[in-house]
């Protein structure tokens, strides 16, 4: 009996020791609250100890204790929101790791590029999860801020919200723009090239600009360093403090807006009441998080892994050779479209200018107080307006639009690209049979019969090149082009392949010519 | 099932595919590692055929076979087994190339073979010391030169004059030649080294536009710009060989060295000029 009773103290004493514990660490909530808050059971104690812990604990108090159940509809915000913040952690997660392989110098960037593919386990998914994450978040943002247009959600008291989101639009453009530079391969020195350019057209002090993102006349370990500091330093800092006061505008000030029917709409009475119940952060907001966060880690690593998203890596960066299509990054192709169409001041500059302008002001500039979609009609055609132009523009950035090349060139650049890969690279290498292929001359199919299989691969190459120049004939582009395209052995699994087009042009034969390596280890199997 | 349960179950399951994902990944890195090794050596061997191409052929050859009276063979089994003893360099046959190619050379080791361009011999290429190339770009040459290792034959030069020497007259009576002799020659002998696709010297094979050299021989007398004395094909490639200054074709430097009239026997030269007129 006594030794039974003893024992029974003992567990309570130490039962109690150990709640103690919990509850100083968990900021409140005993181990029971604990148990029953993932159940989904409600609380244990009174007064409630599950909104205590959003005073008493820094982490909670930052987060929101409830949001409205008509709010937190997937149809009404996507958690477009969530999964930008979502993207940036991400970001600072494999960053901060990517750190530790990384040399800000031109000398040595690519190099521990190519260590971290091909020494650092892991290392290849790291930087493909970090690409990934920084396409994500632009894209996140993207949306974010066009779901907020069309809900209305920017009007009245979240205006100065809406403000810092268009802060953070430009901060992640330039996070994932300062990043571009690091690999210091082709395509990042050229698309930074085209980029910081464009601060050029600023007048003025455009060249100041230039030359103080840039370090020097052309980017070089200046340049690098400046914009290795701002990625890693500046721009995550400046991320950080707006996202705080956005995060908690949203979270602690006016919520998540509700869907502009239960406010303005026909619904019953009890339905508008409905979707103003609460759902508190605990435990619900809080596992839908934690379920979201494990959604979006799948996602990114089915991204890496099975869907195969990889992020490029060209050839090391060459200030002196310029390769055909250099092109800004995606999310800028509407800025170089924008530039093809006038003058670069205006276009470059003085445009951007007012619409950046006119997104900070769109909270001002509408005073329209409706949210409904029908009740303001004009707001949403301007909204789907500057979408389409943003589309439009887009494409229009794209090197092949707009930039007269020589007929010659362009089937070539097509055919085999300066950087990446294109048709002749995805040859396999036991297709490539030496031989000199030339235009409407060597038959169309059957080209290598000394070959088991044949040659599909080279065929189809071989039989597109024969298409764009004969089309270019029929044109005009190219009179009486004589094209060839030849396959040399030039070492031990090393195939030269030349592409040369002779045409008359005023009189006068030119050429045009062009060079390849193609070694076994690269192309396909 | 509330839906707390709902979704911390559904995550757990999520973690757990994401997790076994990246086990599933994790087990084929050494693998993918070492692919992207090959990978990378692959392309730097590609960069270094360009760069040799327009750094070094106009010199060494296009296949590296070397010029007599310029620059040796790279492509050459001597100077993979051989020449790294000879020198009594103490690196890598890597750190050798890598070295030559930055700094180049003040003065040949072998003068009367290879003198090079005079002073100096080789010119640098590192940019650290003067010369056109980044780091990463002499080593991409490096690369393209050492993947000449496993295939290098040994490149036997005429040192000195032969019996029946050929000499310089173009008049002078040759015997029959045989072509498949000549061809084996233009190899073993280094001509192939310019003479095919080449920056250096006229390519002898025919190619869009342009005929063999057995054709442009023929025309080539005829030209009013033509200022050598043949009198027909034969006489004028005996004379590009044996007097290679007489005439100069067009877009090309006069690289090619003057005494094989000393090197060459008659039969020799018949072969090659058989050999030459085939490439029509």
């Amino acid at each position: 009996m006594l030794r039974n009773a003893n024992l029974q103290d003992l567990r309570k004493k130490i039962g109690g020791m150990i709640d103690q514990r919990v509850r100083a660490i968990t900021a409140g909530l005993s181990l029971n609250e604990l148990r029953a808050l993932v159940r989904g059971e409600p609380p244990t104690e009174k007064p409630n100890p599950r909104y205590k812990v959003h005073t008493t604990s820094f982490l909670f108090h930052i987060r929101p204790r409830y949001y409205e159940r008509g709010s937190t509809i997937f149809a009404h915000t996507f958690r477009l929101g969530f999964f930008t913040s979502f993207f940036f952690f991400v970001e600072v997660i494999t960053g901060l790791i990517l750190m530790v392989y990384y040399t800000p110098s031109p000398s040595e960037a690519y190099n521990s590029i190519l260590k971290l593919m091909t020494n650092v386990p892991f290392g290849q998914m790291l930087r493909d999860i970090h690409r990934l994450g920084a396409e994500g978040m632009v894209i996140f943002t993207t949306l974010h801020m066009l779901r907020t247009f069309f809900t209305g959600s920017y009007k009245k008291e979240r205006s100065f919200t809406w403000l810092t989101g268009v802060a953070l639009l430009g901060i992640t453009l330039f996070l994932s723009f300062s990043g571009y530079l690091l690999p210091w391969d082709q395509l990042a020195y050229w698309a930074v090239t085209i980029g910081t350019s464009m601060a050029e057209a600023a007048p003025v002090f455009g060249n100041e600009v230039n030359l103080l993102m840039r370090g020097s006349p052309d980017i070089a370990a200046n340049g690098l360093l400046r914009f290795y500091l701002l990625h890693v330093v500046l721009m995550p800092f400046a991320a950080i403090l707006v996202i705080s006061i956005h995060y908690y505008k949203v979270s602690r000030e006016h919520g998540i807006s509700l869907p502009a029917k239960y406010i303005e709409g026909d619904v019953a009475p009890g339905v508008a009441k409905e979707a103003k119940t609460r759902i508190d952060f605990l435990p619900d907001l809080l596992t839908h998080e934690v379920f979201l966060t494990a959604l979006g880690l799948l996602a990114l690593v089915l991204g890496v892994t099975v869907f195969g998203y990889h992020a490029p890596l060209e050839n090391i960066a060459d200030p002196q050779v310029t390769p055909l299509d250099t092109k800004a990054p995606w999310y800028f192709w509407w800025l170089q479209g924008m530039l093809k169409l006038g003058d670069k001041s205006l276009m470059g500059i003085v445009l951007p200018t007012i619409i950046v302008a006119i997104l900070v002001g769109v909270p001002y500039i509408d005073r329209n107080p409706h949210r409904s979609l029908y009740k303001r009609p004009l707001a949403v055609s301007l909204g789907l307006v500057a979408v389409l132009a943003l589309i439009v523009l887009s494409y229009m950035g794209l090197p092949q639009y707009g930039i007269k090349t020589s007929a010659a060139t362009r089937i070539v650049q097509d055919l085999a690209p300066q950087e990446g890969a294109g048709p002749v690279h995805l040859i396999p290498y036991n297709q490539l049979q030496s031989g000199v292929y030339e235009v409407n001359q060597s038959p169309d199919r059957n080209l290598c019969p000394e070959v088991d299989y044949g040659c599909p691969e080279l065929e189809s190459v071989f039989g597109s090149y024969t298409e764009r120049v004969n089309n270019a004939i029929n044109v005009g582009d190219l009179p009486a082009a004589n094209a060839v395209m030849l396959i040399e052995d030039w070492q031990q699994d090393l195939k030269k392949v030349t592409f040369r087009i002779i045409w008359e042009e005023d009189e006068q034969s030119k050429t045009y010519e062009r060079h390849l390596y193609l070694h076994r280890e690269r192309g396909a199997e | 099932m509330s839906r707390v349960n709902l979704e911390i179950t559904l995550g757990i399951l999520l973690v757990l595919i994401t997790s076994s994902v990246i086990l599933f990944y994790g087990l084929r890195e050494e693998e993918r590692m070492a692919e992207y090794k090959a990978w990378e050596k692959a392309r730097s061997i590609e960069v270094g055929a360009e760069l040799f191409s327009a750094q070094c052929s106009r010199c060494h050859g296009t296949q590296g076979l070397g010029i007599v009276g310029l620059c040796p063979p790279l492509n050459d089994r001597y100077f993979f087994d051989d020449r790294l003893a000879d020198v009594e360099w103490s690196g890598t046959m890597e750190d050798y190339i890598v070295a030559t190619v930055s700094s180049g050379r003040m003065a040949s080791t072998r003068p009367q073979l290879y003198p090079g361009e005079g002073t100096p011999a080789m010119p640098s290429f590192h940019e650290n010391y003067g010369g056109p190339l980044r780091e990463d770009q002499v080593r991409s040459i490096a690369a393209f030169i050492l993947n000449w290792e496993e295939t290098a034959q040994l490149i036997e030069v005429a040192t000195g004059p032969v019996e029946d020497a050929v000499g310089t007259d173009i008049t002078v009576e040759l015997p029959e030649g045989d072509a498949a002799k000549g061809e084996a020659l233009a190899v073993s002998i280094g001509c192939a080294a310019c003479h095919i696709q080449a920056p250096t010297g006229p390519a002898w094979l025919a190619d869009s536009g342009q005929a063999g050299i057995g054709e442009r021989a023929a025309q080539r007398i005829a030209d009013p710009d033509y200022t050598g004395n043949a009198q027909t094909a034969e006489q004028y490639l005996l004379e590009s060989i044996v007097m290679p200054g007489v005439y100069m074709v067009p877009d090309y430097q006069d690289l090619m060295p003057n005494n094989y009239g000393d090197t060459l026997a008659k039969q020799d030269v018949a072969d090659l000029i058989a050999y030459m007129l085939t490439l029509k």
